[in-house]
């Protein structure tokens, strides 16, 4: 196959070009029309492409080249320790650039290699794009699997996977599969995501749904966030509503609507609801605080319950020490040593030695050595140990008044 | 090529020792074994011969590895390394979370 030369420094008007074209450094094609190169173009150095360039495969070497029009590969572009700047649209079938590849229009190829920068203009689309530093789009990026070593700002995605050294910024879009990020996640729009692991902060300025979230450091969610399961190592914040199958928080927990679980929760630290708390099973180490909050299943407290309407749970479990404020429902609910606590209603209610408690609705009472009540109310019966006390003489009733929840 | 600010504090952040390994060591993990120096120093913003300080060190510490491909060293990041950056970014998120209120950031979002 023939190859056509351009010397180093020269300036030449081509069109079609039969085989190869090589290019010496600093060199400026100006295209008739289109510049077509049959074969491979090869650019040693730096060079500049005034109009649209086609070729079967693309090389560049030791330089910065830029076409200001689209750039079609039938095969693949590879640039060693090169640039590549295209103000058109880029089409190939490969793309390998070791510094940086700047597009101006729409890109699309099986696979983008970037060793430093890829700056996208439009839309992207791809199977697989890896990029080593920054990533950068504003149109709109289709692809199966998305690498970056750096950081990566996207407008609106289609994706599978997203997997993230540094930080990401998302105008928003779904990622089928799973998104992986080490430093900071962001997603300014509506997101869907299979799951999402992030290594420091995560934050959704929008609503977001999706399966797993797990997040070491720092959750804010400004809107509503739906998940399977959530687990977070430090501070969890939603601005709206919270819903999923279940959640378990290192630290503090704060929800500014409701947090609707299926399942258990867990929070080493305190969690606040503003609304309604539910869900199957809560463990808490620290504090709640929650306008309403009911489970189905047990609930253990270690250290202070606050709620304006009510916590009712099958069985409740204040450890020692802890205190509650609002009314206690549980088919079970047990004080233990020398915890607090306002009216309680049940099946069965006991309170542990030192414990106390303002009115008591139940069943069956136990009140053990030293334990304190004010009242009691009882269908079945009420044992009370010696130096326990009950202020008001315990009354006997057929029928307990309603509880409330 | 990390994103130093801080959200919240809006100025630019200055890039630690530590910073600068968690860069590396990302940007290594993306080449999955096969992470040439050259290519390391585009994807971390970073010359090669400050890079090859860093990453000696690296390697000494047992944060990356070295093989041969083709006659020439391609590293790779170790356990270890992968230990290094998940402690690295969690300690970055808790430094935040002590030093700005969440609910000042989300407030401020809103205004």
């Amino acid at each position: 196959m023939s190859e056509m030369r351009i010397p180093r420094g020269a300036e030449v008007r081509l069109g079609a070009v039969d085989g190869d074209l090589r290019a010496e450094s600093s060199v400026r094609i100006t295209a008739e029309g289109t510049v077509v190169v049959s074969g491979q173009a090869r650019f040693d150095g730096s060079a500049e492409v005034i109009g649209h360039f086609e070729c079967a495969r693309f090389r560049a070497d030791d330089g910065t080249v830029v076409i200001s029009g689209d750039l079609v590969v039938h095969e693949d572009v590879e640039a060693r320790d090169s640039t590549l700047e295209i103000g058109g649209a880029l089409k190939a079938r490969r793309v390998d650039v070791d510094r940086k590849l700047r597009v101006g229009g729409a890109a699309e190829a099986e696979r983008f290699e970037v060793g430093g920068v890829l700056e996208g203009a439009r839309t992207l689309t791809a199977k697989g794009v890896s990029v080593g530093g920054k990533f950068h789009l504003a149109g709109r990026l289709e692809a199966e699997s998305v690498e970056a070593g750096g950081s990566v700002e996207l407008a609106d995605v289609s994706i599978d996977t997203l997997e993230v050294g540094g930080t990401v910024r998302l105008g928003g879009g779904e990622v089928r599969r799973s998104i992986e990020v080490g430093g900071r996640f962001r997603s300014a729009g509506p997101l869907k995501f299979g799951s999402i692991d992030v290594g420091g902060l995560a934050e959704f300025d929008d609503s977001a749904t999706g399966g797993s979230i797990e997040v070491g450091g720092l959750l804010t969610a400004s809107k509503d966030l739906t998940f399977d399961q959530l687990e977070i190592g430090g501070v969890g914040r939603i601005g709206g509503n919270g819903t999923g199958q279940r959640a378990e928080i290192g630290g503090k927990f704060d929800v500014r609507g409701s947090l609707t679980l299926a399942h258990a929760l867990e929070v080493g630290g305190s969690i606040s609801v503003r609304e309604v708390l539910s869900g199957e099973r809560l463990e808490i180490g620290g504090s709640l605080d929650a306008r309403r909050a009911t489970f189905s299943g047990p609930v253990e407290i270690g250290g202070q319950v606050s709620t304006q309407e009510g916590l009712k749970a099958a069985r409740i479990r204040l450890e020692r020490k802890s205190r509650a404020r609002g009314p206690l429902v549980g088919d079970t609910v047990e004080i233990e040593r020398g915890a607090k606590v306002e009216d309680v209603y049940g099946g069965v209610v006991e309170l542990e030695e030192r414990a106390e408690a303002r009115r008591i609705f139940a069943a069956q009472v136990r009140l053990r050595e030293s334990a304190v009540a004010d009242e009691v109310t009882y269908t079945q019966s009420v044992e009370v140990s010696a130096d326990a006390r009950v202020r008001s003489p315990p009354r006997k009733v057929d029928t307990l008044p309603p509880f409330p929840l | 090529m990390l994103d130093d600010r801080e959200p919240g504090r809006g100025g630019p952040r200055r890039r630690e020792a530590t910073d600068l390994y968690a860069t590396v060591l990302e940007v290594v993990k993306r080449y999955h074994g096969a992470a040439r120096i050259t290519r390391v120093s585009y994807g971390a913003g970073m010359p090669v011969d400050r890079l090859r300080t860093l990453v000696e060190r690296l390697v000494a510490l047992g944060l990356l590895k070295a093989e041969e491909i083709d006659g020439r060293p391609a590293y790779d990041i170790t356990p270890r390394g992968q230990e290094f950056l998940s402690t690295y970014w969690k300690m970055r998120a808790y430094i935040e979370v002590l030093e700005a209120n969440p609910e000042d950031r989300i407030s401020r979002r809103r205004a």
